[in-house]
């Protein structure tokens, strides 16, 4: 699989309302460094997975905390 | 970098499988699945982009598995009383083997995902229509609609099955599923199907 040579990060959010997923959908997309996310919203932790060789997790944590939620990166 | 590794993954399918039959579609999370098998959440996310996507992908492999098996040891040009009979006990070896499999599938049957799981299924269950559509063409069975079939072909099979997974006959006492009983069983069917 493609994926397997990329770079995954997973962080645990409280995004956990289809608005909120709104909330963020548009400054994740227009990040050219995500080359795709997506966010499991029946999982308890609301898992934020992002498949990107170049953006950090401390990028992704600020972006969000900026948004107004929580995301802290899961080990 | 994360790489994925096949022992890992199967460690996780099959504790998946346990605790989805265990807890319930709902009860199970992807932390606690990670724990279970001592990996990290984020190694789970590598092989699964969500609990969605893992739940279709295991109960999809164990649909193709299951036909996969049955078809193994078929064929459509079987005459309709052994092609049944075959059609039996490789259920019956199934169910057998794969009991924590079989529950788990029981399981996602009865929920949202049994809709997405059987159209990953179609091109095999269509090996087995052709049997039964052939059966009727050469009038080894009387012609009656793809649903009474299975009803009638399959159900008092299954039924056993369960009491045999669970052990008890309707009274309580003990019941296991022998040869005489799977015979008996059989010949009533074939009597009912055939003309």
């Amino acid at each position: 699989m493609e994926e397997n040579r990329k770079n995954i990060l997973v962080f645990a959010t409280d995004i956990k309302t289809k608005m909120e997923k709104k909330q963020i959908t548009t400054p994740l997309n227009d990040l050219a460094a995500i080359e795709e996310w997506n966010i499991d919203q029946k999982d308890v932790d609301c898992v934020l997975r992002i498949v990107s060789q170049s953006i950090t997790a401390e990028e992704v944590i600020k972006l969000i905390n900026e948004l107004g939620f929580n995301c802290a990166e899961l080990p | 970098m994360r790489t994925r590794d096949a022992g890992k993954e199967e460690i996780v399918k099959q504790k998946a499988i346990q605790m989805i039959v265990s807890q319930g579609i709902e009860g199970f999370g992807m932390n606690k699945l990670a724990k279970e098998c001592g990996i990290s959440v984020a190694t789970l996310y590598i092989y699964y982009a969500d609990k969605d996507d893992l739940i279709k992908k295991i109960g999809t492999q164990i649909g193709r598995n299951y036909f996969e098996a049955m078809i193994k040891a078929f064929s459509n040009d079987m005459p309709f009383a052994e092609g049944l009979r075959k059609q039996w006990d490789i259920r019956i070896s199934f169910w057998e083997t794969n009991k924590m499999e079989v529950a788990c599938w029981e399981v996602l049957q009865n929920s949202t995902y049994g809709e997405y799981i059987n159209q990953g299924m179609v091109d095999l269950r269509a090996i087995i229509v052709a049997f039964y559509e052939q059966a009727i063409e050469r009038k080894d069975l009387v012609p009656i609609s793809p649903e009474v079939f299975r009803s009638i072909a399959f159900g008092p099979l299954f039924s056993l099955l369960k009491h045999h997974a669970i052990g008890k006959k309707l009274d309580g006492t003990h019941f296991t599923l022998t040869s005489n009983v799977i015979d008996e069983a059989f010949n009533l069917v074939l009597k009912a199907l055939t003309p």
